[in-house]
Parts: structure tokens; sequence; C-alpha cells
């Protein structure tokens, strides 16, 4: 790795440590959202020093710019409120009590993990590679061998989408203030971008870093950014227009994938012997689609109209 | 001849389906979710006999084998709370079905199915798992469908969501601490595959504390319990119901599955007595609180904390040597309480609705029209106690016999002490029924006998538990993970 | 590999103090996503330590990122919620006694 890589890796941590420190604890709540969100950003480069470049992907789009996007407009939501501060300023109980508790759990925890052998599934992983339909290990997993976990997660997006709309209407308009006059350009420019990013890496996903969720990530972040933009949502919640049905495809779609493996006398969630290939594939599209449209969902913050906004400031 | 392993599969899929139908056509809601149900009841039904015939089985998801791929676990206990949570779900589902329009909390009633349903399957997906991270994601589904129920009956019940979010997402982020930890060391995140690999090292120890903490935390065991009575006594009836009967007890239930699976060489005295410590003070703490509590849903969800402390003396119990007879015990409890619990909210909720009001001292006087409902009040109740011949009874029976045989007097005296708290609090919210009652302006509100008969069934289940208990303890006994 | 390894470790403390000391909701929230950002650091880290490259870990991270960002954005409109629904009430004390005179 050689000198300077230990030497960007220290300054990495450093960096990240104190972004974390300003997240929990800046005295203005602006700072500390926009010192998560570069976190975020910052972890992202981290993922890449650890050889996994699929999770910065995922971590810049998700975890800096999706996660961003909702914390920010929640504060400005809080902002405008006059209950801001009482809600906010709930008094402390007795938890000055569990940070000792913390830690020793640190202090064991450190000493725990210092020598861990990490053996790893990574052989396993490359001798079952072949029979799973994929040439790239991550989707392998995520889409063969655990799928799963992955059949649960597009499940809790759709959950936490329903369970926000149950929470009331969508805040109606949803961008108040217009942070930058630029934005609104940059953001029909750049969408162009982002689905064309989200396309590649879901090209490339069968056989190198990429795939479904990196992409469904890119291509849902670049949705809210157009949002940002000045462009107003296009999902509908009526129960006689598509979106409900589109909201609820990718996990219909891996549910009829798994239980197909069962009707046709196999293991639940196994695929027919040489249709692995194929069914991941669509699969893979099925649950980026979801990905990037739910994540959409979710910034929404509530029920969609059901049949169409009004115009902004009309 | 339609194969057992076709059980779990149902069971797993049949509650998503269904939660995506009714997201995408609300109207059909009602007999979707109750047709489902029926068949969720037969096929939890069907494999609780399937355990009994043939003992316990593990199924291999996508064909792949631990430690690659993710597998399902049944035997008795996955068995027994699949079909406790199948028994809730439907009871649940017809008292939402039935209940009166006009003063249900709820706002928009259009999201209750597909969260109702979306729970069920995220609980059924949590008592298959035998895959550490695959629980983990469960875990969080059954969270987010959870705090979506409580929500929605608005106001206060939105910051106890809150409350309740917070405390359970903390939860899991330290459980899966715990389970990067194992799988850094083993390799593995199988239970069983575990269970066969763990060494007693510092790792293993590190780890199972963390995991064990991050579940407490989502059990709501003394003092960890400080966010439950407001989530579940603010939330709909049948949300409370649930909430206190099954997602409660799938966190102790995971923590059943790993002390008695792989952590298994690490309960020793120490950690035994410790957890039976928390537990103690659960059952007094809890019983205390609700004793003094003057709001009759506020009471239920206090003796919720309370009643989980004694399936906590398993492990004391166990560690002293009476392994058989502390598990059965302990598990019939918590499923028994389950039942029972799930009753007394379902009657609760049906008698507050009826008298507009939850104060204890508003809900006595003409009790013509909730007769019903206060007879499986009292029934549950009965089971709570422990009065024979309930499920609640066979369960403290065993767990006695068990501090009997192995000289622990204190938990005895736990268990003693706990009883006469729960036949206090149920005391209290049955004399009201007997008391003259406020006048309420505009008379009672009519009910449907549907709501009465939805807690009814589980109180008259939570009782034949009692009968059935030969039967259960050969179910609980099948392969629990418990080594002999 | 130890710097990542102390860095995941810190974080977790960081992200422990702030859930614990905290007093605003969304302040909890974001001390919370550190905090899991630090567990998904330690996954990641076992994965690298491992030979051959464990890609085990990584899609575990995936799916937790994805099931963070759902978590997360429930835990927000929550927030939002409660927030309006306490300016709501104050609104209502500004106004004088409610107007039902019964």
């Amino acid at each position: 790795m050689g000198v300077a890589g230990v030497i960007f890796d220290g300054l990495l941590a450093l960096a990240l440590v104190w972004l974390a420190w300003q997240a929990t604890r800046a005295a203005d709540l602006f700072h500390a959202v926009v010192s998560f969100i570069v976190f975020g950003l910052l972890m992202a480069l981290a993922w890449v020093r650890l050889e996994a470049p699929d999770i910065a992907l995922a971590e810049a789009a998700i975890g800096a710019g999706a996660t961003g996007a909702l914390l920010l407009s929640a504060l400005d939501r809080l902002a405008t409120r006059d209950g801001y501060h009482r809600v906010l300023y709930e008094p402390t109980t007795a938890w000055g009590f569990w940070i000792p508790a913390g830690g020793a759990l640190l202090g064991g925890l450190t000493l725990a993990a210092w020598k861990l052998p990490a053996p790893g599934l990574g052989e396993e992983v490359l001798a079952s590679l072949k029979l799973s339909g994929v040439d790239h290990p991550v989707t392998a997993v995520l889409l063969n061998f655990r799928a799963l976990d992955t059949l649960l997660e597009i499940g809790v997006l759709l959950l936490a989408a329903v369970t926000i709309w149950s929470l009331g209407r969508a805040p109606s308009p949803l961008v108040p203030a217009m942070p930058s006059p630029a934005l609104p350009a940059l953001g029909r420019l750049l969408f162009p971008v982002f689905v064309l990013v989200a396309a590649y890496l879901l090209w490339r996903g069968s056989h190198a870093p990429g795939g479904a969720f990196p992409a469904g990530a890119v291509l849902g972040a670049g949705a809210i950014l157009m949002l940002l933009a000045g462009a107003r949502p296009w999902i509908r919640s009526s129960e006689h227009g598509p979106w409900r049905w589109i909201l609820s495809l990718g996990l219909a779609m891996l549910l009829a994938a798994a239980v197909t493996g069962s009707l046709s006398g196999l293991a639940f969630f196994e695929y027919p012997r040489g249709a692995a290939g194929p069914m991941i594939l669509l699969l893979e599209v099925a649950a980026g689609l979801s990905i990037a449209l739910l994540l959409f969902a979710l910034y929404l913050r509530g029920e969609p109209c059901e049949h169409g906004y009004r115009e902004v400031g009309s | 001849m339609i194969p057992e392993t076709t059980g779990p599969v149902v069971l797993f899929s049949l509650p998503l389906a269904a939660a995506i139908v009714v997201f995408i056509r609300p109207r059909w809601s009602v007999p979707v979710t109750l047709g489902s149900g029926g068949i969720l009841l037969a096929t939890a039904l069907w494999v609780v006999v399937a355990v009994l015939r043939q003992g316990p089985w593990r199924q291999d998801i996508g064909g792949w084998t631990a430690p690659l791929g993710i597998g399902w676990t049944v035997d008795g206990l996955s068995a027994a709370l699949l079909l406790l949570n199948a028994s809730v779900g439907l009871a649940g589902a017809v008292f939402h079905a039935a209940r009166p329009a006009a003063r249900t909390p709820v706002r928009d009633p259009r999201f209750f199915w597909p969260l109702w349903l979306f729970l069920w399957g995220g609980l059924n997906a949590l008592f298959l798992a035998a895959d550490l991270f695959n629980i983990y994601v469960a875990l969080e589904f059954v969270s987010i469908a959870s705090v979506g129920l409580i929500g929605l009956a608005g106001g206060s019940a939105q910051a106890a969501a809150w409350r309740y979010l917070l405390a359970t997402l903390l939860g899991s982020t330290i459980y899966l601490l715990g389970v990067a930890l194992l799988y850094g060391r083993y390799a593995a995140l199988d239970v069983a595959l575990l269970a066969e690999s763990v060494e007693p090292e510092l790792v293993t120890v590190v780890a199972a504390a963390l995991m064990t903490l991050g579940l407490l935390l989502k059990a709501a065991v003394f003092p960890l319990h400080f966010w439950l009575p407001a989530a579940h006594g603010r939330a709909p009836p049948a949300v409370s119901a649930v909430l206190s009967a099954v997602v409660i007890a799938a966190a102790y239930y995971l923590l059943v599955r790993l002390w008695f699976g792989p952590f298994a060489p690490l309960l020793g005295p120490g950690v035994a007595t410790l957890l039976g410590l928390l537990g103690a003070a659960a059952v007094l703490w809890g019983g205390l609180q609700a004793l003094l509590q003057r709001h009759l849903k506020m009471l239920i969800a206090y003796s919720t904390v309370s009643q989980l402390g004694y399936g906590l003396l398993v492990f004391p119990l166990a560690a002293a040597g009476a392994v058989q007879l502390a598990w059965t015990g302990a598990v019939m409890l918590v499923v028994a309480h389950g039942l029972a619990k799930a009753a007394l909210f379902l009657a609760a909720g049906a008698i507050v609705l009826r008298h507009g009001i939850g104060r204890l001292e508003a809900l006595g006087g003409d009790q013509q029209g909730a007769v019903v409902a206060w007879v499986a009040f009292a029934i549950a109740s009965a089971s709570l106690v422990g009065l024979p011949p309930t499920g609640g009874f066979v369960g403290k029976w065993w767990l006695a016999q068990a501090a009997l045989a192995t000289g622990g007097y204190f938990w005895l005296a736990v268990l003693m002490l706990g009883t006469a708290f729960t036949a206090g609090y149920l005391w209290r919210a049955l004399q009201a029924a007997m008391r003259p009652g406020w006048e309420t302006e505009g008379g009672f509100q009519a009910l449907s006998p549907a709501l009465g008969l939805s807690a009814l069934g589980l109180a008259l289940g939570s009782a034949a538990l009692g009968l059935a208990a030969p039967i259960a303890a050969r179910l609980l006994d099948a392969g629990s993970g418990v080594v002999g | 590999m130890t710097v990542y390894l102390s860095l995941s470790g810190v974080l977790f403390l960081i992200g422990l103090h702030g859930f614990f000391t905290a007093r605003s909701l969304l302040r909890r929230l974001l001390a919370l996503n550190v905090l899991t950002t630090a567990v998904f650091l330690l996954f990641v880290v076992l994965a690298r330590l491992a030979e051959p490259l464990d890609p085990v870990p990584h899609a575990i991270v995936l799916t937790g990122i994805v099931v963070t960002v759902s978590t997360t954005a429930v835990a927000l409109a929550l927030v939002v919620r409660i927030a309006g629904r306490v300016r709501d009430e104050d609104d209502d004390a500004a106004a004088g006694p409610r107007g039902d005179a019964g």
C-alpha cells in the first residue's frame, strides 16, 4: 500500500471522526446535517480504499445523496415551525448513566475485534459462482445465495413507503424555497447523466462492480435532485392509477420468483436449472427500478396527491 | 401429498402477497385479509402437527446450504410462535374489520390493512429465519410495520411511535454489531452452524453481550422498558394486541434461540442469574406500575413488562440444571401470555370503544352489550394470573417445579409475588365493571358482537392451552435446540 | 486495516455518545446513522481481511444501507409530523381558549 496510502487512510479517518463528531455535536442543526452529508461522501472514499466499490456507489447515492436530501428537507420543514424548539429540545433523561457503560462496551469490543481471524466465505462464494448464473460475486450473493435478504430488503423499502403514506399527505408545495437559482438548470442537465450512469451500472453489474443496487440508488438520487430542481413529483396515490402497481412490482416479482422454485418442485427461491442467469437479470432490473422509485417515494414524506398537484405558487 | 416444506413457504409468502394486493386494491382489504388469515391459521396448525408427527426440520433457501445460503428452521419453538402469530393476526383482523367507524382513533384506515399484513409477514419471516443477518432484516421489517401501525392512532401515539422507533433501531444496530463480530470470527451466520463451531472466548462473549443487550431493549425488559407502555397503550386496540402478544415475544424468542443455541456454552450461573434478576425486577416493577395505572389500556401495557419477566426466569433455572422443565414452562408461559394479552387488549378495546373513555373509574354502569368482552377479559385474566386449568397455570407450574427441583426458592418467591400483583391489577380492572359508571353523553356505542367474540376466541385459546399441556410439552421438546 | 478498524470503534463510540446525550430528535437520528455506519465499516474491514476478498459482507452492507435509509425516512417523516402537531397546538393556545364555550 505504501506510505502515501497509510497517510491518506489516516487523514481520511481523522476527517471522518471530526465530521461524525460535528454531525452529532455541532451547535447548529444545519451544520450537523451538512457535516453528516459530507461524512457520507467521505465514507464512499473509505469504501473504495477497502475495495468495496459497490458499497461506495451506494453510499454516495443513498448514504450521502438520498439521506442528505431527506435530512435537509426535513430540516427545512422543521425550521419553519414554531414548535421546533419545544420538540427538538426535549429534556434529557437519565441517559448519562449509559455513557460509562458504552465506554466499557467499547473497551471489550476493541479487545474482541483486534485479532479477529476473519476467515470469510470468499472461497465458498468462488466455488459456487459458476452455478449462480452471474459472474460478479456480490451480485451472486445478493440475488442468489442470499436472495431472501434482498426480498425482505425490497419489502422494507415498500413498507417504509406505505408507512410514510399512512402518516398523512405529502406537504405541498414539497420544495418550499430554492436554495440556489442555479439548481433547477443543473438538475435538468444532470438527470440524463444520472439515468445513463444507472443504466451503465446495471449493465456492468453481472460481471463487475455495479448492478441493480447502486444503479437503483443513483437513479433514485437523480430523481430526488430533479425534485429539488423544481420538478413536480409524478407519483400518484390513486387506486386507479398505475403507481401502486409500479411501486409494488419489485417485491411482487421477487416473491413470484421465490415461489416459482417451490411450485416447480425445487427449494423456495431456487432458480430452475439453466434459468438462473436470465431470471437474475430480470429480478435485478425490477429490484433496481424498485429501489429508485421507492427512494423517490420515501422522499415525498407523505402520501402523494391522488390525482395531481396544484401549480406551486398559483 | 403436499410436502410439509410447503407450510413455511405459505407462511412466508402469503402475508406479503396479500399485503401487496390490499395496498393496490384497498377495497378488497377485509376479504383478502380475513381469507388469507384463515389460510395462514390453518397452515400454522398444519406445521405444528407436522412437527409433532415427524420432528423438526430445516429448509435451505434457493438450494444453497449454509454457510453460503440462508435456511429456515421449523421446530417446536418456531411452530408454536407461528401459530400464536396466526391466531392473534386473525383475531385482530376480525376485531378491526368489525369495529365501529365513528370512535376509532385510526385516522387513515386505508393503510391499516397493508401494514397489518406486512407485520404478519415480517413476524413469520423472523420466526422461520435461521440466519443472523436475515433475522436483522426481518427485525427492521417488523419495527417499521409496528411504527406505522402505532402511528395510525395519530396525536400522541406518533410521539410514542417515535420513541419506540429509536429504541428498536438502537437495539437492532447493537445486535448487528454482535453479528459482525461472530461473522469475523467464525465466517458463519447460520444459527445451527454457529452452535457447532462457537468457542467460549472473548469475541463470543462480547458478541453475545451485544446481541443480548439489543434484544433486551427490543423485548422491553426492565430497565429498558421505558418505551413500551406509551406505544402499546396508545395504539389502536388490534395493534396493541399484536405488539404486546407477538412482537415482544419475537425478541424473547430470539433471546431463547441464541442462548439455548450458539451461546449455550456461555450460559454460566453468573449470566443466567443476571438475566433472571432482570426478569424478576421486570415482574415486580411492571406489576407495581400496572397496579397504579388509571387507564385500562395502560394497565394492560404495564402488565406486558411484568409478564415477560417470567420468561427470563428460564435462564437461571436452566443453568441450575432443570433445562427441560424451565424451557417448556417459560415458552408455554410466553405463548399463553401472548394469547391472553391479545385477548385482554381486544376486550379492553371493545369496552373502551363502547364507553368512549378508557379511565378505569368510568367503565362501570350498565354492562349489557359488553358481556362477551368482559367474559373474555375474565378468562384471559384467569390465564394471566395462572388459575388452573389455563395455559398460564401450566407454564407457571412447570417453572415452579423447575425452581423446586433446583432449590431456586428466590425464583419461586418471585413467581408467587408476581402472581399476587397480577391478580391485584386484573381484579382492579374487573371491579371497574361492577361499579356504577359515569353517565356517558349520548349513551353507549353499539358494538358488533364480533369485537367481543374475537377477544373471547383468544382467551379460550389461552385457557385451552392448559388442557393441551401434554401436547404442548411434546411440541416444545421437539428439537428446540435444548441439548438434553 | 488497523486504521479502519479503529475508525469503526471510534465512530461507534461517537454514535453511542451522540445518541444518549443529544437533546434534539434529529440529532439522535444522525447519531444512529453514524452508529450503523460504524457497524457496516466493521463488516467491510472483515471482508478485506479475509483471503480471498469476501463478497458476503459487501452484500450484507448493501442490504443494510437500503434498510437504513428506509428507517431513516420513516423516522424523519414522523419527526416532521410531531413537530407540526406541536405547532398546531401552540397556534391553538395562542388563539386563546377554545371557542366551544360549551
